[in-house]
């Protein structure tokens, strides 16, 4: 995806991921990708609602896409922390519509802003894998938000071909 | 109770220290402390065990000990409950026996019969102590409530006239003797109470300045003023709408102290109309308007029948519409009508119309003349403007087409439903002749040019949104949205039209552009239901309910559907995800009056031959409806207190009409069947242990012989303990009970089902179709089953006067056909006559039923008729195919072909009327076999996910 030009921009509505709605989550992650999650990823999220990590893009009443992510430490860095995009993932028919944008740029926010809110943010980086077919994905972070492209992952996936992805990063200090 | 001298009247002296004891045991009965006045009243009985009064007291005290217990269940009214009220009500006869002058008894003897409901026994037992005791207004009160909850209306007047006199001074009293009058049909004896109440009262009165009880007092008092007719000279001179004038000046004199001035207003506007004030009403009502009575569509039935001119008759009738009906869409509209409600209510002035925008032009004077402009927020006015428009007409196409694209850019999922209102037609028999109706047939629906023209809109929207993303002739991008719900109103209209498997393919298409939309599973389940998969519905149902838990609607169908896939077990733990918690959720259920759910329920169980379970959830409904009669008692004196005398009158008419109400007839018709078919085939009633099994899918087959399975082995188990002696100490038994019920899955063998099987068939059926053919005589169905209910009990004249009232409502019913075949083919073969009186009534009005024909020429002409026209509904060619062969007029085969010619193209063709014709082939044997199997092909084109023939 290339992300909406402004005219055609959708204004979405953000909403809570919980035990009562997780199907959607799932519904839409099914359409989206070709991976599938255990039913373990589903239990995590609904277990923890937290609307700031993984939520729901609401249009005309309905969830149309979705972003989960998780805050996870940083290997060899005690006490620093990165957040971690699982899934983003906007419905076929939604998108070209700048909701992907939305959801990252959303997510991102709420990182940035509970540090400018005083707190101390323990978090150095945003990270995620990525398919190294999906050039409109690369191209949607890198060029979107500034991600810049790390490392080949050999052999990441199981099911699916290629089997390989692309580290992706932001460092946000 | 105000006994504050329990010695007085002729009950028998206590010495002071048990008197004082006897107060106290009255005053713990009415703060509900029980136990504290069960240990004073054992107290006095110790030294006076014969004390009738204090006996009294102690039966009472039992007794709501025992009831409030009792009213916490519900339903199961435990053996241990109701041994503990015999006993109260043998403590309150022996207390009565030892002092039959005490009017404390009695009263105690009121309130125990008034706590069983027994309410004439208990007004008896009351007029007894008001005997004793003639000024005991606690007694009279009481009295009194029970009287207006009896509709002893003349008992009513009469005790609020005797409370009235002996305590004149009191509001109170005057407002309910005025209103008691007014009941019994008394409206200028009313006034004449009212007049007499003002008159009392100080010129500085409270009831003289604005406020909200003088505002209810004097819009009741108008009210009552309008009903009046008699002329004052009292000569012959009679004007019904004396009343009316006066009223209407009236309204005038009292302006000053209303604070409903919406409620003074409609007034105002139903007197101008009765009366024919034209303009005066188009003043009012566009006073109404502006106050923001816009979307009340009785407002704008008033502004028609004002802007037309109609007559007091007319608008009397037009008054009573409720919902969105107006008078478009009552009764057809003339075009000289059309044309002057169009100028009313046009919408835009149009630059290719002159004549709308001469009414619509932006002075603001002119603005009066055209709703639309002066309302533009208003829906009512746009959605009003579509009915008044010819269907057949640009403009029609133009405001419809409007209307859609708005709905559907704002997803709206009723559209397709809101829409469906607009199919109207000409009332086709007695009943609706000269009304409009909606078409709700497929065959009529398909043919509609509203549906039509729909059709043909929504495609274009489609293939344009599909291609360019914008409606037809239109710049405008659209969201993806937009595309989606076109799609899902063009399956809706092919739902409307029976057109399943197409509405399925586009259904479908949503459900992968969005499969998170919660309504697009609940369409999709609907056509599988309609399409002949109810076990699909159910599953599809229930997968979109399970993205999202806390959408209680969708919960709600999901139960629905799978009661009617018969899987009840399911259909409980999912309404069980909203009822509270704890305990039984069916109990939950009952105590919320959940009717939807045990009718669906006891459809189900009655459909798997589990009666006696199936007639106590339809008996749950009936109880509820009870309860809601009951519910007024809380209304009689709160309401006279509070003055909101014109609502209660309202509330008083709503419950005597209560048994009419659609639920109360569904439960009522559903026991008269099930009731009928019991005295029919008595056997059937075994069939709690085994059910009917050839009328159910392999599936419900499967369910039903394991829960049969299942309540063997408990039985078994039973029969077990109590023949190895155990002797089971009864109370503990009943806790065992009580244990297993909170359990939702033990299958309990229901006390109660068994009960209701064992009444009197016939008499239990009776009993309600009287009640239907009272509260609910413009059902057909009322009269049919009435009509059942008298031949059986051999009551010829009964029977044939329900038939004359189906007559004069629909005398095309196929219900109506097959009685009257019955009627004449029971009139000749039956042993025994009639009264005499009855038999020459029945001799010579009968006849008339069968257009003086005999009965083999009635059916041959139903044949003629039912043959010329192919829209002719399954169920009348299968009764008739049943009339041809029960009096040998056709040949099996003509009557298969009857079925089969139409090519279930008909009217009333669903899966239910497809299985009773499938059920009449089989009846006829190997001749049909043939006939069956072209049956069946049909049925599947027409219900291409049906299954299991």
């Amino acid at each position: 995806p290339s992300g909406g030009s402004k005219e055609n921009s959708l204004p979405v509505d953000f909403g809570l991921i919980n035990g009562d709605n997780v199907e959607q989550l799932k519904k839409i992650n099914q359409a989206c990708f070709p991976v599938t999650y255990n039913a373990n990823f589903y239990d995590e999220i609904a277990k923890k609602p937290d609307e700031n990590l993984c939520k729901f893009a609401y249009w005309n009443g309905f969830a149309v896409g979705a972003i989960c992510t998780r805050l996870e430490p940083i290997p060899d860095n005690p006490g620093r922390n990165r957040l971690y995009i699982m899934t983003l993932g906007v419905l076929a028919a939604y998108r070209n519509h700048g909701i992907g944008s939305k959801l990252v740029s959303s997510t991102l926010d709420y990182i940035i802003e509970s540090e400018t809110e005083g707190k101390a943010s323990t978090v150095d980086e945003v990270m995620l894998h990525v398919q190294s077919s999906n050039t409109d994905a690369i191209n949607f972070y890198v060029e979107k938000f500034g991600f810049e492209k790390g490392e080949l992952v050999e052999n990441y996936y199981k099911r699916i071909d290629p089997p390989h992805c692309y580290v992706l990063r932001k460092k946000l200090r | 109770m105000s006994n504050d001298n329990p010695q007085s009247g002729a009950g028998r002296p206590l010495p002071k220290k048990e008197a004082d004891l006897f107060k106290n045991v009255i005053k713990f009965y009415e703060s509900k402390q029980y136990k504290k006045g069960l240990k004073n009243a054992d107290t006095i009985l110790k030294r006076f065990p014969n004390h009738g009064e204090t006996l009294c007291m102690k039966g009472l005290i039992l007794n709501s000990m025992a009831s409030s217990e009792y009213g916490n269940r519900g339903l199961d009214c435990k053996e241990e409950e109701k041994e503990k009220v015999e006993e109260a009500k043998e403590l309150v006869k022996k207390g009565l026996m030892f002092d039959m002058r005490s009017h404390v008894c009695w009263h105690v003897y009121g309130l125990l019969y008034r706590s069983h409901r027994n309410y004439p026994e208990a007004i008896k037992a009351y007029k007894q102590a008001i005997r004793i005791d003639p000024n005991n207004l606690q007694i009279l009160r009481d009295m009194s409530v029970l009287q207006i909850q009896m509709r002893d209306l003349s008992g009513f007047r009469e005790t609020r006239l005797k409370i009235l006199t002996l305590r004149p001074n009191n509001k109170v009293h005057w407002l309910s003797y005025a209103l008691a009058v007014h009941v019994c049909g008394d409206p200028e004896g009313a006034l004449g109470v009212l007049d007499n109440y003002m008159n009392t009262l100080g010129e500085s009165s409270e009831e003289f300045k604005r406020g909200f009880e003088s505002s209810e007092l004097a819009l009741y008092k108008n009210k009552v003023l309008s009903e009046t007719t008699s002329s004052q000279d009292g000569g012959n001179y009679f004007d019904e709408l004396l009343g009316v004038k006066k009223a209407l000046k009236h309204l005038d004199e009292i302006a000053d102290v209303i604070v409903d001035q919406t409620g003074w207003l409609q007034a105002k506007l139903s007197y101008q109309l009765q009366l024919g004030m034209f303009d005066d009403a188009i003043e009012t009502c566009h006073l109404l308007f502006w106050r923001g009575s816009t979307e009340d569509h009785r407002v704008h039935s008033a502004y028609m029948c004002a802007l037309l001119h109609l007559d007091r008759k007319t608008w009397l009738e037009v008054e009573k519409l409720r919902g969105t009906t107006t008078l478009a869409t009552f009764r057809p509209l003339l075009d000289e009508e059309r044309e002057v409600l169009l100028k009313a209510y046009g919408i835009t002035p149009s630059t290719t119309n002159g004549s709308s925008s001469q009414h619509c032009s932006a002075d603001g004077a002119m603005t009066k003349e055209c709703l639309a402009l002066a309302f533009p927020k208003s829906a009512a006015i746009k959605r009003i403007y579509l009915t008044l428009l010819p269907p057949s007409s640009a403009e029609f196409r133009l405001a419809i087409d409007k209307y859609c694209q708005r709905q559907i850019v704002k997803g709206v999922p009723s559209l397709g439903s809101d829409l469906s209102s607009l199919y109207l037609m000409e009332g086709k028999n007695q009943e609706s002749e000269g009304r409009l109706i909606l078409a709700r047939d497929p065959v009529d629906v398909k043919f509609h040019p509203v549906y039509c023209m729909l059709v043909e809109l929504v495609e274009s929207y489609i293939s344009s949104l599909t291609t360019q993303s914008t409606f037809p002739n239109d710049s405008i991008q659209r969201p993806p949205s937009v595309l989606l719900w076109a799609w899902y109103l063009r399956s809706i209209l092919h739902e409307q039209s029976a057109e399943y498997a197409k509405g399925i393919t586009l259904i479908n298409k949503c459900i992968d552009h969005t499969p998170t939309g919660v309504d697009f599973y609940e369409l999709k389940a609907r056509l599988l239901e309609a399409g002949g998969d109810i076990q699909r519905a159910a599953d599809v149902i229930d997968s979109g309910r399970d993205l999202d838990h806390q959408d209680r609607y969708i919960n709600n169908q999901t139960t629905k559907t799978l009661l009617r896939a018969g899987r009840e077990d399911e259909a409980r733990k999912r309404i069980s995800m909203f009822t509270r918690h704890e305990g039984n959720p069916e109990q939950n259920l009952y105590d919320m009056q959940c009717a939807w759910y045990e009718l669906e329920l006891a459809d189900s169980l009655a459909r798997k031959g589990k009666l006696g379970m199936s007639l106590r959830k339809y008996t749950a409904v009936i109880k509820h409806y009870e309860d809601f009669h009951e519910d007024q008692f809380d209304f009689h004196a709160y309401c006279v207190r509070k003055v909101t005398l014109r609502s209660y009158c309202d509330l008083l008419k709503f419950e005597d009409e209560i048994w009419g109400q659609p639920f109360y007839c569904r439960a009522a018709e559903r026991i008269i069947q099930i009731y009928l078919g019991l005295f029919d085939a008595p056997t059937k009633s075994q069939s709690n242990e085994e059910p009917d099994y050839s009328k159910m899918t392999p599936a419900e087959r499967k369910k039903a012989k394991n829960i049969a399975r299942k309540k063997k082995k408990a039985l078994e188990k039973k029969s077990e303990d109590s023949a190895s002696g155990v002797i089971k100490d009864t109370s503990k038994s009943v806790e065992d009970n009580g244990s297993k019920k909170k359990k939702p899955h033990a299958v309990d063998i229901d006390p109660e089902g068994k009960e209701l099987l064992a009444l009197n068939p016939l008499e239990e059926a009776q009993k309600f179709a009287s009640i239907l053919i009272k509260h609910a005589p413009k059902r057909i169905t009322s009269w049919a089953l009435h009509y059942d209910v008298s031949v059986r009990r051999g009551k010829m004249l009964m029977g044939l006067q329900a038939l004359h009232r189906m007559i004069a409502i629909d005398s095309n019913h196929h219900d109506l056909f097959a009685r009257i075949v019955d009627f004449s083919q029971k009139l000749d073969s039956r042993t025994t006559t009639c009264h005499a009186a009855s038999e020459g009534v029945i001799l010579s009005e009968f006849p008339k039923l069968l257009d003086g024909k005999v009965l083999s020429d009635f059916i041959k002409s139903t044949l003629d008729s039912v043959q010329a026209d192919p829209l002719s509904s399954l169920p009348m060619r299968i009764v008739l195919a049943k009339a041809l062969i029960s009096s040998n007029i056709a040949t099996q085969s003509e009557c298969v072909s009857l079925i089969l010619d139409s090519k279930l193209s008909g009217r009333f063709v669903t899966m239910t009327t497809c299985r009773d014709a499938l059920e009449f082939m089989e009846s006829m044997g190997k001749d049909a076999i043939f006939g069956k199997r072209e049956l069946m092909t049909l049925i599947i084109s027409k219900f291409p996910f049906a299954k299991d023939f």
